[in-house]
């Protein structure tokens, strides 16, 4: 029997959509594990979500957790807990009494399940509260009494539906901070559904990227940002070097010159697009070694710097420090650490067209 | 450091504190208006009451006198004697009733209406609105024949006529609270453990309890109030407060009888209301 939750072809469609919600995803989340279901707006990570809770039900495909498939197991009994967005918490009952919610419907006498709901509150860090009306609370702490209640389901399955998406960055990262210390505490599976790179960098093990209903990569958040699948991956990770050329026994081909690809991969022959992260691409002064290039322009991003510059008639761009003191028509040096490079073959048509500049917003 | 301030002072201050929103600081001129205003709208809604509560004790009061000559209970006991209580029951029964079937009416209605838009919905919820735009009287000559042939018991006509005129009200105040209802309530409750049972009795009915509250006041108003459904559907065999108010009414020297009977009246929509009032205070923001 395999432990954890398992996901295996779910396809859903919606009536009157052109395109499916959701096509053939297959996931596999160890037990204790955080993964991160990344993509944009109308991926389908929210129908993921709703489906894995058996809010919604697949046209195709099986939810398993621990082994045992839920297509006949109602929501309330599959011992998964959502938490949305909007924290829902039920404006007839206080604090405790909304914590106390799942234990009381369960049948535990009410005042054992307050005494667990006080425990769940500490945990929270929203100790002394529970008398307090759900209304009086500010947005960051009816989103912390929400994780709570939902705890206090002690549920094998955590699902966080952009669960901190209305709060200001300040207490977002409070907040990642509080999930971390959950882990700790209680080990629960989470699938958090997030549009931000940064957030899910910040809270989960993984990162399931999903586009237009299908999943594109599943891995270790490094993975997707250095070693992404396709040219899809690397631009929906916000990657926007792409020098176009040809791999061979591991060394990528291109205008710039040879470059040999990190040796702990096969990287099989052929034609691919050479990919490198902006904040790994190095500038030199002009007399190191390296590709010669010209600035073309420079976009200021708060302490860091992004830099385009044109080598052999490729646009490459390079985030920095302000300590750069570059300005546009200056000559440099573009070094391309092997450690950083990943090819990816010519083969993966994407779907996004290419991107003639950086996507700032996603930079940002 | 601590500075204390002469008393006067510091009245001031917190005083110009309060008023420091330039929207709801009231000028001079506008609060005269507004307390005059209360006080028209006061005298406008209590002073048709005060003759009527005179009456009610008057056993003899003719004009010109501006006060009753004689106070006893005559008039109580006349109406009492013309059947007011049973005219109670029957009210309170009818008003009872129709409540009873439009609340969960319009909340079916309203629901379906809400979390299941279709193409069909406009037209649904014109077809609950028609009873309002269609006179009773026009209606209810029609439906009466029909009523009779269909051989329907004549307080069962009474309530189904009466229960499509509070529909749309019932509908209306679901549909509001509704709209203002997250389904997500019912799905965190959901995934949350709660059974369908358990999501409608401790999560759903306590966040409509108001609007239900209201629907169901409106909807017993309808029957509460009503004169011509009971008069022509009803063909005599329910005896309903209006019925004998109106019959009392069109008599001469009956005022004192009247007067007992429409004070009557008022009683239970009033008691209701401030019922309402109370309970819906109680519960805001969360029991402790």
């Amino acid at each position: 029997m395999r432990q954890g939750l398992e996901l295996q072809g779910l396809s859903k469609s919606f009536r009157g959509a052109p395109a499916p919600a959701l096509d053939e995803v297959s996931l596999s989340l160890a037990p204790g594990s955080c993964t991160a279901v990344l993509g944009p707006s109308g991926s389908g990570k929210s129908t993921l979500l709703r489906t894995v809770a058996g809010l919604e039900i697949p046209d195709r495909g099986s939810v398993l957790l621990n082994g045992q498939d839920l297509a006949a197991v109602r929501p309330e009994r599959r011992g998964m807990v959502m938490v949305f967005q909007r924290p829902l918490l039920f404006p007839h009952l206080n604090v405790r009494d909304n914590v106390a919610f799942p234990a009381t419907i369960r049948g535990v006498p009410r005042r054992r399940a307050r005494t667990d709901a006080e425990s769940y509150l500490e945990l929270v860090h929203m100790k002394g509260t529970g008398k307090r009306a759900v209304t009086d609370l500010s947005g960051g702490q009816q989103q912390r009494v929400a994780i709570a209640r939902g705890l206090a389901a002690r549920p094998a399955v955590l699902l966080l539906d952009e669960p901190f998406n209305a709060l200001d960055p300040e207490l977002r990262s409070a907040m990642h901070d509080l999930l971390a210390h959950v882990r700790k505490k209680l080990h629960p599976t989470i699938l958090m559904v997030t549009h931000d790179h940064d957030e899910a960098a910040a809270v989960a093990d993984r990162i399931a990227l999903l586009h237009a209903g299908r999943l594109l990569q599943h891995d270790p958040i490094d993975a997707l940002y250095t070693r992404p699948a396709t040219l899809q991956v690397s631009r929906l990770m916000g990657g926007t070097n792409e020098i176009p050329g040809t791999v061979k026994d591991g060394m990528h081909y291109s205008v710039l010159g040879a470059h040999a690809l990190p040796a702990d991969q096969q990287w099989p022959d052929g034609p691919a697009t050479l990919i490198i992260r902006q904040e790994h691409l190095l500038l030199v002064p002009n007399h190191s070694s390296g590709s010669l290039a010209v600035v073309t322009g420079l976009r200021s991003r708060g302490p860091r710097r992004l830099i385009t510059v044109t080598a052999a008639g490729v646009d490459l761009h390079a985030e920095v420090t302000p300590s750069h003191a570059l300005s546009i028509g200056d000559s440099v040096r573009v070094q391309l650490p092997t450690a950083a490079l990943a090819a990816v073959g010519a083969d993966t048509a994407p779907d996004t067209p290419p991107l003639t500049s950086p996507d700032w917003k996603v930079l940002a | 450091m601590a500075v204390t301030l002469p008393p006067g002072l510091s009245q001031q201050a917190s005083r110009k504190g309060a008023a420091q929103n330039g929207l709801a600081r009231s000028r001079a001129g506008g609060r005269i208006l507004r307390t005059a205003t209360a006080a028209a709208l006061a005298v406008w809604f209590v002073l048709p009451l005060l003759p009527l509560g005179l009456w009610v004790f008057a056993d003899r009061w003719s004009y010109p006198a501006p006060l009753p000559q004689h106070w006893g209970l005559d008039n109580v006991e006349s109406a009492l004697a013309r059947g007011a209580a049973t005219g109670f029951a029957g009210s309170l029964g009818l008003g009872l009733m129709v409540s009873a079937v439009a609340t969960p009416l319009g909340v079916l209605a309203a629901r379906s209406l809400a979390f299941h838009p279709s193409r069909w919905s406009a037209a649904v919820s014109a077809l609950l609105f028609a009873p309002l735009a269609l006179p009773a009287f026009v209606a209810v000559f029609g439906l009466n024949v029909l009523l009779v042939r269909l051989q329907v018991p004549s307080t069962a006509g009474v309530v189904l006529v009466l229960t499509a005129y509070a529909l749309p009200y019932t509908t209306y105040v679901m549909r509001l609270a509704y709209a203002a209802h997250h389904i997500g309530f019912e799905e965190e409750a959901c995934t949350l453990g709660a059974t369908r049972g358990q999501v409608l009795f401790r999560v759903q009915l306590p966040l409509i309890a108001p609007a239900l509250a209201r629907a169901a006041f409106l909807a017993f108003l309808v029957g509460w109030t009503d004169y011509l459904v009971t008069l022509l559907v009803g063909g005599g065999s329910l005896v309903t407060v209006p019925l004998l108010v109106a019959s009392a009414a069109s008599g001469t020297g009956n005022d004192g009888i009247v007067a007992v009977l429409s004070l009557i009246a008022l009683v239970p929509p009033l008691a209701l209301l401030l019922l309402m009032g109370m309970t819906g205070r109680r519960h805001r923001g969360g029991r402790t």
